[in-house]
């Protein structure tokens, strides 16, 4: 047995103006998840503390939160795995949520990004067509099970940054649901979810990486990108700044081995975009007052050729 | 129409519900997907007969027999009929099943089964269908109320009326007015100490049903899920056995021949429980467990059809079952008891219906066969919307007294103002403690007596002592807690009642002191009618409907 102390958040929006901290100690084995800690001190210490929780077997997705700053499952985490020298794991409710109560936050916002993707199955022929089970092949089937997998636990969104400072981005869990029916050969709406989830900010993604870390393998980060991918490939809003600046990133390293500034500025806002371009200019004049204007043509690296072998190694389209 | 509980019961009666042009909304205390639906693995059995020849007949047979005979053929009977026309709904709407190589929905062996019956997703298949119904719930904007908590039923001029429910955003009671109330609130594992159950599972619909006057039935049967991590509790599902994991006890014998000499690991739950339990006291078990050895299925297998629980044990014991074997022990996993009803999920009392686990209908007597609780679901979701919505077409309005509403304030305002007492932590304990100490896998009357005493106890003390810690109206989950504990004690007051009433062994009770199952006097249903105080006045009542399959020997 360990003696643990949790540094918990407190606040009830209904009665606190700010929140404040409590320290409370749980004699329990180290080896004890976050969660059970949290569940021996509301059980033994104080019955005010609230957080939800239900499977603890990280399948429901209910006891996300901070713990020691980053977001995770608590009944995932084992105490001796977080705590400091004087056993102490500090708490917090997930951030990019409005707190509610302790570790409890408002989801709503949440559920809502789901909604928008219309998610359920909108398939290409009439039920009535198929006597039995639509036939899925193993391989095209095992692409949505790990997809699957999402227990709908928040994380990635609680740790995503876009969804910080601009909170009508989607986010990398309902984009990776986007992908679930995207990549269902049973579905007959992929072109409209794709355009579905551009338009609710596929595009801002920044590709840090940070919602890599999932309690359950999903990686939405990769799921991002296949999105964008299938977003290129079906040719979907091939107009919108997005796919047009990945397109164009690809395009100028392919062909010089370098970003080409110049032409990226020009082909993500569009060569014939004037006003798009008289938005930037004040930009431009700036960077060039300052001696930091991009050359206009970029001339190819040597062995540029190689690196056009790794693009088409990888596959990668461009235009 | 309201629906209470968000698992899948709850959301398959919603949709069928929805379809079917009724006004419903679903009350529940956490999200949908929050559900401990989705902690089912294994998967769902349907007579599909996908990889071998397979009949709706031999799934029933499959069914009563794993029941023991206690199920009601007709209900067993008409659950699977209806499998493999719920599965292809299911499928049809989405549904991530795990395939064949020419396409068709994959099924595995599973325990009790004489063909491979149960369709699967992975390790993984009550989140699948668990998301599916979610979806639909989203698709025909059915109305969730996330995070209130059902305290009480309604029921006026005998029939019922609606329910009260707890906001937990707010702390406001309201009173919810409905022509057809379906409870599908889940099972009741959390009155033993260690269980696969998660922390919802409370018996809560049961114990409103309860309180209002309907019996619960066979509540002494619960079923213990042989392989559990001693950990925490955690299922590991059957689905390992279907690909073909092996028990082994401290010697290394794959012992369950020596009770099963034909089914092996695959036979019923409730024998493969006893079983361990009998190699762990005749000490061939290894610290109180013994082991379930997945090391032959290999990598790739394990990875690709048991990832989930692989994670599980390695998370729970540090152990990685593709290298060593995870010892395991049997653990209180299912309530085949419940609040009474129909074969189409109706209570005595009209307007009033129940579906899965908190329902007893009977279709798993005294053993349910995994992978038919998935299907219970589905099948009698969707059976009790649909007499529901014939029955709302020929009622006029109905208006829960406001009294019932008084009550509940009452009684939950004595709960919040008391400033001293006994915590329903404490008192949840002492229950779980004798519940987990008298009646687990072996039984007797000594043992069966001290636990209706020790938790007619704790009833008494919950009634006058109960203290609640949290005065706060927004998310107390320590008053929810109590309201769960004071539904708790009233399951677990009926089940270690029936199960002392009950002088015979069948499926999941055995009892030391009488060893064999007795048809002469025991093919009947135990009702039992919620009391003021003490236990609960048990009734006969209600016999074993037996259609097509007379009662044999049981072997596997």
């Amino acid at each position: 047995m360990a003696k643990i102390t949790l540094d918990i958040f407190r606040f009830d929006e209904a009665t606190d103006a700010v929140p404040h901290r409590d320290a409370v100690v749980v004699d329990v084995p180290e080896t004890t998840t976050v969660l059970d800690a949290l569940e021996t001190a509301k059980a033994e210490i104080d019955g005010s503390i609230s957080f939800r929780r239900s499977c603890r077997s990280a399948i429901c997705g209910s006891c996300s939160m901070n713990i020691n700053g980053i977001t995770g499952l608590a009944c995932k985490t084992p105490c001796n795995t977080v705590m400091d020298e004087k056993g102490v794991v500090v708490v917090d409710p997930m951030p990019n949520f409005q707190p509610m109560k302790d570790l409890v936050v408002h989801m709503d916002p949440f559920w809502d990004k789901y909604s928008r993707l219309k998610p359920y199955l909108q398939p290409a022929d009439a039920d009535s067509t198929h006597e039995r089970e639509r036939r899925v092949s193993p391989e095209d089937m095992k692409k949505l099970v790990d997809v699957a997998n999402c227990i709908m636990c928040a994380t990635c969104y609680a740790l995503c940054p876009v969804v910080s400072v601009d909170p009508a981005f989607a986010g990398p869990a309902a984009i990776a649901y986007a992908y679930r029916f995207i990549e269902d050969v049973r579905d007959g709406q992929r072109k409209e979810r794709i355009a579905q989830i551009s338009e609710d900010y596929l595009w801002l993604c920044a590709h840090c990486y940070a919602c890599s870390y999932c309690p359950k393998h999903v990686d939405p980060h990769d799921r991002i990108i296949d999105v964008k991918r299938a977003s290129i490939k079906d040719r979907v809003l091939m107009n919108e700044r997005g796919p047009r600046h990945a397109l164009v990133v690809s395009k100028t390293i392919k062909q010089t081995g370098m970003l080409a500034e110049t032409e990226v500025i020009q082909g993500t806002i569009g060569r014939f975009n004037v006003r798009g371009l008289l938005k930037v200019a004040p930009l431009g004049l700036r960077m060039a007052a300052k001696g930091k204007m991009p050359p206009p043509f970029v001339k190819p690296i040597p062995k540029v050729d190689e690196v056009r072998t790794i693009f088409e190694a990888l596959e990668v389209p461009v235009s | 129409m309201v629906v209470i509980g968000g698992g899948l019961a709850g959301m398959r009666a919603a949709v069928e519900a929805a379809e079917g042009g009724a006004d419903v909304a679903i009350i529940s205390k956490m999200h949908p997907v929050r559900s401990h639906s989705g902690a089912a693995q294994g998967g769902i059995n349907a007579a599909l007969g996908n990889r071998e020849e397979d009949s709706t007949t031999a799934h029933t047979f499959d069914t009563v027999k794993g029941s023991d005979y206690l199920a009601d053929q007709d209900a067993a009977a008409a659950m699977c009929d209806d499998a493999p026309k719920q599965i292809i709904w299911l499928e049809h709407r989405g549904c991530i099943f795990s395939r064949l190589p020419d396409g068709r929905i994959a099924q595995r062996p599973f325990g009790g089964a004489g063909t491979p019956r149960t369709c699967y997703s992975a390790d993984v298949t009550g989140l699948v269908i668990l998301h599916t119904l979610w979806e639909q719930l989203e698709r025909f904007g059915v109305k969730v109320y996330e995070e209130y908590f059902c305290t009480a039923l309604a029921v006026d001029d005998g029939v019922g009326s609606g329910v009260v429910a707890y906001n937990m955003r707010n702390g406001d009671l309201e009173l919810v007015t409905a022509k057809a109330t379906i409870f599908a609130t889940g099972g009741a594992g959390r009155m033993y100490l260690k269980t696969t159950n998660g922390y919802a599972s409370t018996a809560d619909g049961m114990g409103i049903a309860y309180k209002a006057g309907i019996p619960l039935m066979d509540m002494e049967f619960m079923q213990f899920h042989p392989t559990t991590l001693k950990e925490n509790g955690v299922l590991m599902t059957e689905g390992a056995r279907g690909e073909g994991a092996h028990l082994l006890n401290a010697l290394g014998e794959r012992f369950m021949f020596n009770y099963a000499p034909n089914k092996g690991e695959l036979a019923s739950r409730d024998v493969v429980s006893r079983a361990e339990w009998t190699e762990i006291l005749a000490g061939r078990g290894i610290d109180g467990c013994v082991l379930l050895d997945m090391r032959h299925l290999g990598r790739e297998k394990i990875l690709e059809r048991l990832p989930q629980i692989r994670e599980l044990a390695l998370d729970a014991t540090g152990k990685d079952a593709i290298e060593e074997p995870i010892p395991i022990l049997p653990g209180a996993h299912y309530t085949m008891g419940g609040i009474e009803t129909d074969k189409w999920g109706a209570t005595r009392v009209p307007g009033v219906y129940a579906a899965g686990e908190c329902a007893n209908v009977s279709v798993h007597g005294a053993n349910r066969l995994g992978g038919n609780s998935l299907l219970e679901t589905i099948v009698f979701g969707a059976r009790s919307a649909t007499h529901a919505l014939d029955y709302i077409k020929k009622i006029g309005d109905v208006k829960p007294s406001e009294k019932t509403l008084a009550n509940e304030r009452d009684r939950v305002g004595a709960l919040l103002a008391r400033t001293g007492g006994t915590r329903a932590p404490a008192l949840r304990r002492a229950m779980n403690e004798t519940m987990s100490a008298n009646t687990f896998i072996f039984r007797d009357d000594a043992g069966l007596a001290k636990a209706v005493d020790d938790v007619t106890l704790v009833r008494k003390q919950f009634d006058e002592d109960a203290y609640v810690m949290d005065k706060s109206k927004t998310f107390n989950t320590d008053l929810v807690g109590a309201m769960e504990t004071d539904f708790l004690i009233d399951a677990s007051l009926a089940l270690a009642a029936g199960a002392r009433a009950r002088t015979e062994s069948r499926g999941a009770q055995a009892r030391t002191d009488y060893p064999e199952r007795d048809d002469a006097n025991w093919l009947k249903h135990t009702l039992a009618w919620r009391q003021p105080a003490g236990p609960p006045r048990l009734d006969y009542s209600r016999a074993v409907t037996i259609t097509e399959f007379d009662p044999q020997v049981r072997t596997y």
